[in-house]
């Protein structure tokens, strides 16, 4: 960490500048002192805040899914905050770790720009064409369509999960053994440097037509739900287009913080984010993007197979808990 | 790709990512000082204990608006008229933030088209075109 904070000025500077300027709020504040919540001020709120929001975004950049799919289920879950703010607030916490993780990420050749690109188009159309299908759904099946396709959806996760727990570790380091032709043309290959193995990881990526469709499929999903696409974009790039999993996780940050930038507009324009409130979280997330870019970098790509694997089955137990009680009419408490 | 910086990394990818990271941080300084404001400013147009009170009881955005000195949801870039508040300064940093994307991705478009790679550099500002049409609310993006 001491290392890091030499080595990434601007970071010691921001974190200093943070701290004090909670600590100045905290000892001199004029407005917000009285308890909010239980004994807790309003600045005590904005600190805790900050604290859990840095937490998330370590975790969420080393695995790549955005820390909406941790944030969101949370504060649906255990607030009673409108969810049109907590949706903006989400894409906040879900954007921002990924937007500071850009610059980390792509100096040091983890993050693929053409990849990226590639991505981002299908992700954002498919976006919109499933806020739209939304709409229509809502209005033909209610509230039993959204249930079933958010069983379907946890179901899908859990498999994903177990392609990553049997692929073993060709996942980290996938080799593909044919070679796509319009990968070829476009020339979707690149090279990067594996600081944990002191070598330089050649690839190439492979189903790419079907990668393109999937990328619209996760975009038009979470459109649909308000998800985000932190779940899939990993799994696709490394699963289906045979990139490595450390690129696929870097990637995944950089794509869903440009898609996530284009979604959250709308929510600015209308009042949905309140400054006060996604402050906090926004700087957490781009203190705690900042280490968790620079701890990618080092780790081994086990670990993040791991803390991935961990993240969809808490993400598919969520959707699947939420589908069953909506179709059953149940009440299962589990987080 | 014909361009190259340090250990074949494309430079589209490192202008891209520079510029992003350093209006981000930029973004983070003013919603710090934004922030700072709000707690030691007693005179702000939406009192932050308002805010934060209202939305910690599970206001809706209407209400929470309608129940400010604003009297209605606000629309546009309404927090640019708020500027010099902490609400202002904090709105303004998280919309410093999202906005970086556009000019690193036209930038990114550039160098991807100066090294050949003409198919991403449309790709990127086919990206860059639909941000900006969010962001000038000309189409609904989804939302969340």
């Amino acid at each position: 960490m001491v290392q890091l904070l030499k080595k990434v000025p601007e970071l010691t500077l921001l974190i200093a500048l943070t701290i004090i300027a909670y600590i100045v709020i905290e000892v001199a504040g004029k407005v917000g002192t009285e308890p909010a919540i239980g004994a807790f001020s309003s600045i005590d709120l904005i600190v805790i805040s900050f604290v859990m929001s840095t937490a998330i975004a370590i975790i969420a950049v080393i695995a790549g899914v955005g820390g909406g799919v941790i944030f969101t289920p949370i504060m649906l879950a255990f607030t009673s905050i409108d969810t049109l703010i907590i949706r903006s607030t989400g894409l906040v916490v879900a954007m921002f770790s990924g937007l500071v993780s850009t610059g980390p990420f792509m100096r040091r050749g983890l993050a693929d720009v053409k990849l990226v690109f590639f991505g981002a188009v299908p992700i954002i159309v498919g976006g919109l064409g499933g806020a739209f299908a939304a709409i229509i759904m809502a209005s033909y099946m209610g509230k039993e369509g959204d249930a079933i396709v958010r069983l379907l959806l946890g179901i899908t996760l859990v498999l994903i999960a177990l392609l990553f727990i049997f692929g073993g570790s060709n996942t980290e380091y996938p080799r593909p053994r044919k070679v796509d032709a319009l990968g070829q043309r476009l020339r979707l290959r690149n090279t990067y440097w594996e600081v944990s193995l002191h070598e330089r990881i050649r690839y190439r990526a492979v189903n790419v037509k079907l990668g393109g469709f999937l990328f619209f499929f996760v975009g038009f999903t979470g459109g649909f739900f308000g998800l985000g696409g932190g779940w899939a974009v990993v799994p696709v790039l490394n699963l289906v287009m045979a990139v490595p999993l450390k690129v696929s996780a870097a990637s995944s940050g950089v794509l869903l913080a440009m898609g996530n930038a284009a979604a959250i507009w709308p929510y600015i324009t209308v009042g949905a984010l309140i400054g006060v409130v996604a402050a906090p979280w926004m700087l957490g997330q781009v203190i705690g993007g900042i280490i968790g870019a620079h701890i990618l970098a080092s780790i081994k790509a086990a670990f993040v197979r791991n803390l991935l694997i961990t993240l969809l089955l808490l993400t598919s137990v969520k959707l699947i808990t939420r589908g069953l009680e909506s179709l059953l009419k149940i009440d299962i408490p589990i987080f | 790709m014909a361009k190259f910086k340090r250990s074949l990394i494309p430079i589209a990818g490192v202008v891209y990512g520079d510029i992003i990271y350093w209006i981000t941080i930029l973004a983070s300084v003013l919603v710090l000082v934004g922030t700072v404001e709000t707690f030691f400013s007693t005179t702000n147009t939406i009192p932050p204990a308002y805010l934060l009170s209202s939305v910690l009881e599970g206001k809706s955005v209407s209400q929470i608006w309608q129940g400010s000195p604003f009297r209605a949801i606000p629309h546009g870039h309404w927090y640019l008229d708020i500027l010099p508040t902490g609400e202002g300064l904090s709105t303004s940093g998280l919309a410093l933030g999202v906005f970086g994307v556009i000019p690193a991705i036209f930038a990114s478009a550039y160098f991807l088209w100066r090294s050949h790679n003409v198919f991403f550099a449309f790709l990127a500002v086919v990206s860059g075109l639909i941000t900006i049409t969010s962001m000038l609310g000309v189409i609904p993006l989804p939302i969340g």
